[in-house]
């Protein structure tokens, strides 16, 4: 049994599923690993991240099984899930030796591989999808709008194309409070991401005038807009999570 | 602009507030139906499925600036709250406050766009007037491109109506209430035929703006979100069987994107008015949403889920459960054979797990576990499938027995909720537990019977 040991990034899984395929590895006989957890009886092999391989292997996904399933692949392994290198590649193996066509990747869910990939895709997209909902940006006193979110998968990427094609003329950042990682988006220019590490940087943000006056209308807005005779908190709580709501204008004063 | 009456000295939060409050018993609301993206220069774009930014304590979404343009009207409808006769503080916003509003709050990703709305101001045709200026000023000042819903004035002047269209995502026009008689008693200022004229009209404009949009693909689109009604459900005595044919009409006739069901709150206590002791008919209004669902993306028919003889939706059965109970001779169903039409129609099996089952079954023969992983909900879905010939457990293939089996959790969620239950009694049940500690009872507890 051979096992691949990357660190996680997209970079080292599509390196190590780039390797398998070059050095011909009997797919049912390997895995791909994120942690340093000893296999018994099998060879271990450190990848090299490459850029040059995964550029190839994105190509080639990409051409073979279409955008939103690429996309989906990118995002099982945004997630935290400690699987889901193994459950990328065997779902790729799976979908390549079956020749599965654009957008029909994930179409074998009674495999367990490719039911994991996709439960881990469908989980992170999840997150995706509610965090573009809520999503809460503050002028600050230079203009820039400023997000803070606190996801449990690494997302802030795939917020940005939405938001940065919603806004083009703002100047706006997302900040990744658990992962230190900032997505900034200059009015009329293409947005990057920014690893600023553990640096406490809030505290140094100050609203604008105007901030407080339209945060306060959104609240009144948000309570005035409730009917009272259908009062439902358990549904209220259903589709907003309580986790997202630290981050968010209207309830952040209700605590 | 020449259109305010005099209260421009209120403050904003007030006016939101008002106008906020008076516009909220309107359902018609989504996000969705247009796919839009930014022209790299205007703020906003559209997503088809729509985003819903917030959900307010009644648990319905905020996706809109859901407001009016004004809440004074010259109408008296007795179901509404801002009928003429209403002692309500009214207010009114000038287009500069709504576009302010809705410009500034979605640059901070509160809401997907405006819903506007309104009372009738002197006129239907001047009421939509402001209307459409208000728009005009948002698309062409405020270079505002994401999402606008605005109501269509009944009575309106259609050349306004068909100038807005141009301006809008999607239209709508209220039914108000499901048959001519209703609208009649409650609503004497409206009629059936002024309210279908406009809806017609924008059906109509769809139409042609589609065959235009294929021949000049710059043409600019009317109302590319198709559009909505609603109705208001328990205000008049209609039974579900004449609402859920009026909406599929609606559907059927007027090519209408959805049709939405509004659970009477009794707002005015007008004596005209059912009084509803239990809140609003919020199961029923629950029913008839399923109901609209299977009409919609299930192929069923209004006259398959209801008839003359039982016209009101199960209580305790889903409209679709209700229908397989009934029709036990298409049942079992094999998952891995039925063609996608008889998949849809099992309890338990939604169009998304219809979709993965067909996609799955061409690599392996499915079993219950795949099923469960595909996302089947197998406690209503296990009394009608089969896998290769197999059902889960030996079931009888039994009305009265599936009933019973379906509902019994149910019944026992619904009944313990206000406390009345069919469990067995316990000793701790009788009332004499709930009589108040005496002093006397106190000593004796603490000194015993001495």
């Amino acid at each position: 049994m051979t096992v691949y040991r990357c660190e996680d990034s997209l970079e080292s899984i599509f390196t190590a599923i780039y390797l398998a395929y070059e050095e011909k590895r009997d797919h049912m006989d390997t895995c791909i690993s994120l942690t340093d957890e000893p296999i018994l009886f099998a060879e271990d092999v450190y990848v090299k991240p490459d850029q040059e391989k995964m550029n190839k292997v994105i190509r080639s996904l990409h051409r073979i099984f279409g955008e939103q399933d690429y996309m989906s692949l990118c995002m099982a392994l945004a997630s935290e899930d400690e699987g889901k290198a193994q459950a990328v590649y065997r779902t790729v193996v799976d979908g390549l030796s079956a020749r599965r066509r654009a957008g029909h990747l994930f179409d074998n869910l009674a495999n367990d591989e490719v039911h994991r990939a996709f439960a881990i895709a469908r989980v992170v997209g999840r997150e995706i999808g509610h965090l573009r909902e809520f999503v809460r940006f503050e002028e600050l006193d230079n203009g820039v709008l400023y997000a803070r979110i606190d996801p449990k998968n690494n997302v802030t990427a795939f917020l940005m194309p939405h938001f940065s094609d919603r806004l083009p003329q703002e100047n706006f950042m997302i900040r990744d409070g658990q992962r230190g990682i900032f997505a900034i988006h200059p009015a009329g220019k293409q947005w990057y991401l920014f690893y600023a590490g553990e640096q406490e940087t809030e505290s140094a943000f100050r609203i604008s005038e105007e901030e407080q006056e339209y945060q306060e209308l959104f609240r009144y807005f948000c309570h005035k807009i409730a009917i009272e005779e259908r009062k439902n908190l358990k549904l209220q709580q259903n589709m907003l999570p309580l986790r997202f709501r630290r981050n968010m204008t209207e309830f952040r004063d209700n605590k | 602009m020449e259109f305010l009456t005099g209260r421009q000295e209120m403050p904003l939060m007030e006016k939101l507030g008002i106008l906020a409050n008076s516009a909220k018993y309107d359902v018609a609301c989504t996000s969705s139906g247009v796919d839009r993206k930014g022209n790299g220069v205007d703020m906003g774009n559209c997503v088809a499925a729509g985003i819903c930014h917030s959900f307010s304590s009644d648990g319905r979404c905020i996706s809109l600036l859901k407001i009016l343009l004004t809440n004074e009207c010259i109408y008296d409808c007795k179901y509404c709250l801002n009928r003429c006769s209403n002692d309500v503080p009214r207010a009114t916003f000038t287009p500069d406050e709504i576009c302010r509003l809705t410009v500034e709050f979605y640059r901070r990703n509160y809401i997907e766009g405006l819903f506007l709305s309104s009372g009738i101001l002197n006129s239907p045709t001047f009421t939509m007037e402001l209307i459409f200026r208000t728009i005009w000023l948002l698309r062409n000042q405020y270079r505002f491109n994401g999402y606008v819903h605005v109501k269509a004035i009944p009575g309106a002047d259609p050349e306004v109506i068909r100038r807005t269209g141009f301006l809008v995502d999607r239209m709508s026009v209220n039914l108000e209430l499901p048959t001519a008689e209703g609208l009649r008693t409650l609503a004497p200022n409206k009629h059936r035929k002024s309210i279908l004229t406009p809806m017609r009209q924008i059906q109509n404009g769809i139409t042609e703006n589609r065959n235009e949009l294929v021949l000049y693909r710059n043409a600019p689109t009317f109302v590319g979100g198709g559009q909505a009604t609603q109705m208001i459900i328990g205000a008049t005595p209609e039974n579900d069987y004449q609402i859920l044919n009026v909406a599929e009409n609606l559907y059927q006739k007027f090519d209408l994107k959805r049709v939405f069901y509004s659970a009477f709150v009794n707002v005015t206590g007008d004596k005209q008015l059912p009084a509803l002791p239990g809140g609003p008919p919020l199961l029923r209004e629950h029913r008839l949403y399923q109901a609209d669902w299977l009409l919609r993306f299930y192929g069923f028919k209004a006259e398959e889920l209801l008839d003359e003889k039982r016209p009101f939706f199960n209580v305790m059965l889903d409209p679709k459960e209700d229908w397989a109970v009934r029709h036990l001779e298409q049942f079992p169903v094999e998952i891995n054979k039925a063609p996608m039409e008889r998949l849809l129609r099992i309890p338990g099996v939604g169009v998304k797990s219809a979709r993965r089952i067909v996609a799955a079954r061409r690599s392996a023969n499915l079993t219950f576990a795949d099923l469960k992983k595909i996302g089947v909900v197998l406690k209503r879905a296990l009394y009608f499938i089969t896998c290769s010939g197999r059902m889960m457990y030996p079931v009888k293939l039994e009305e009265d027995y599936i009933v019973r089996n379906l509902t019994e959790e149910q019944e026992r969620i619904r009944f313990g909720s206000d406390g009345m239950s069919y469990r067995q009694m316990s000793l701790f049940d009788v009332g004499s537990f709930e009589q108040p500690v005496t002093a006397a009872d106190r000593i004796q507890a603490a000194v015993g019977q001495l």
